[in-house]
């Protein structure tokens, strides 16, 4: 029953690194840009959705605009919505203005170190504003559980799951049957022959970055529900670990990394159950290596990925 | 006049890869546009599709000026660009690759453009939803001229279409370039199959190293035995052996 317990808590963990394993793989298949900047915008909303219902909209000190702690339900509406706005910033300043001033760019490095920088940037940003500590998330009460044949599903955690798997099924929609989603593959596979066609790079180009905004900040804020704490370095472990979710499904497939988050999720619960806490690193790293030595393009993937010259 | 180029320039760096070009296509035309390897041929494509900007000179079309827009913007006004290589999806299905060529309309007439590429060609009708890889080149070809038309355009470009087709297939591809032609396609032909090029042509212009050299009626450039020898190489003049 444990057993069952920890598979049950592996596959909430592992719909976290599903989330943001999507917005990696995403991000990677149009642009072929590994986005740098992902775990920061999940920590971000994690860290908004506190600091907002807890603290208020910083004003830094101008006096009679003060606007005080917020609810919880909103402060998770404005979090999502400004990790949103922080992914379009990035892709400003990041992929575009860089694009646009040194032409194409094949050269990945540029926007790749520039993405680190971000990282960095956002994380010390929220550190010298909110400190290091882990903070309380004042959620909705995360212990309300359903017993199903003595099973704990806690009911946010099942929620978030549903929520997650919509999200993805309706992105995956988006980008086999939409014009949208047409555009964006095109751009992915040839560049040149897109915009032959009339597509815009520098239009769908933000869309990428909205989407990977949005599944940030929703991976964050359940993130906050889900285990109640947030903290500054709460993007670290999770974006590895994503990232390796990703690797293990694909690059570039939208289902390889739903698989691929839920199978890192759950090695992590199932390694702790049975060989303790220690062995997480070894266990879930060791499974990527094996994984990359049987099948190097992952499980899903398609061996043309990584190969996009926008 | 449908497409009217001024005293075009392309330079990438320090490389000057068109020269002062004038050209024009009248409504109704096949202009042909013959060159060596490297005379700028695919250069100044890109520049009229706007893949590149111009560093000099002008480009209207239809009698509007369109030298600083967008290739989105020129696909609307119906000029296509048919490039070398086909430049297909390879990851998207026949019918999804079409579906592209529509990427841009807005009216709800593309759906009736689209069906008549399928009857145009029934080889893509029977594999409509097979991975565009699957297709021979040949079919390949006739995918990247249908992906054209669904946009329904006013000015085809292509861009050395016959290049590695049987001689079956490059037959067939000169008919269907007539035959677009007579349906009202206005049509811009960059080929090195010189002389089944000049046989669809009506005029046509010769490149050498990024300027032009001749231009003239496409009989009088058939017969201009200086051609083959000064600028167009050994395949001039003289039928493809193995275009017949």
């Amino acid at each position: 029953m444990l057993f069952l317990q920890q598979v049950s808590n592996g596959i909430m963990l592992g719909s976290v690194y599903v989330t943001v394993a999507v917005a990696f793989t995403l991000t990677i298949g149009v642009l072929n840009f590994l986005n740098f900047t992902i775990p920061t915008l999940f920590m971000l909303a994690g860290m908004l959705a506190w600091a907002l219902s807890t603290w208020g909209v910083p004003t830094w000190g101008v006096p009679f605009v003060h606007i005080g702690p917020m609810p919880w339900q909103a402060a998770l509406l404005f979090a999502v919505a400004a990790t949103v706005v922080a992914s379009l910033l990035v892709e400003r300043f990041t992929f575009r203005f860089l694009k646009t001033r040194y032409g194409d760019a094949t050269e990945h490095a540029i926007p790749l170190v520039s993405s680190l920088g971000f990282l960095l940037i956002i994380e010390n940003l929220v550190r010298i504003g909110y400190g290091t500590d882990t903070q309380r998330f004042p959620g909705p009460q995360a212990d309300m559980s359903v017993n199903i044949g003595g099973i704990f599903l806690r009911v946010p955690q099942l929620v978030s799951l549903v929520i997650v798997l919509g999200i993805v099924a309706g992105l995956n929609w988006i980008l086999r049957h939409s014009r949208i989603g047409r555009g964006l593959r095109a751009i992915a596979e040839n560049p040149d022959a897109a915009n032959i066609l009339g597509v815009q790079a520098n239009k769908l180009v933000p869309v990428v970055f909205m989407l990977t905004g949005l599944l940030c900040g929703l991976a964050g804020v359940l993130f906050a529900i889900n285990y109640g704490e947030v903290s500054p370095q709460m993007g670290d472990d999770i974006g590895s670990k994503a990232i390796a979710g990703m690797v293990l499904g694909g690059l570039g497939s939208i289902w390889g990394a739903v698989i691929g988050g839920l199978i890192i999720g759950l090695t992590e619960m199932l390694t702790i159950h049975f060989f303790g806490a220690d062995t997480v690193q070894v266990a879930v790293w060791g499974l990527l290596l094996l994984t990359l030595f049987l099948r190097p393009q992952g499980l899903f993937g398609h061996h043309s990925i990584g190969k996009g010259k926008l | 006049m449908l497409l009217e180029v001024t005293g075009l320039h392309v330079r990438y760096g320090r490389t000057h890869a068109v020269k002062a070009v004038d050209l024009h296509v009248a409504e109704g035309e096949i202009v042909t546009v013959l060159g060596a390897n490297g005379a700028g041929k695919t250069s100044l494509l890109r520049a009229l599709h706007g893949a590149v900007k111009p560093a000099g000179g002008s480009i209207r079309f239809a009698g509007d000026d369109l030298t600083a827009q967008s290739s989105a913007e020129r696909v609307t006004r119906g000029m296509m660009l048919v490039p070398e290589g086909r430049q297909i999806f390879v990851s998207m299905s026949v019918h999804e690759n079409l579906l592209m060529g529509a990427y841009l309309r807005r009216d709800g007439d593309w759906a009736r453009d689209l069906k008549s590429v399928y009857d145009r060609f029934p080889n893509l009708a029977e594999r409509r939803d097979m991975p565009a890889s699957v297709l021979s080149g040949g079919e390949q070809q006739m995918l990247a001229i249908g992906r054209a038309l669904v946009s329904r355009p006013r000015l085809v470009m292509l861009d050395e279409p016959s290049l590695g087709l049987s001689p079956l297939f490059v037959n067939n591809l000169f008919n269907l370039i007539k035959e677009l032609n007579r349906d009202g396609i206005s049509i811009l032909l960059v080929e090195q199959n010189t002389a089944m090029a000049l046989e669809v042509a009506s005029r046509g212009y010769v490149l050498e190293l990024g300027s032009l050299v001749l231009e003239g009626g496409a009989d009088a450039l058939a017969g201009n035995a200086a051609l083959a020898e000064a600028y167009l190489g050994d395949h001039a003049a003289k039928p493809e052996p193995d275009a017949a």
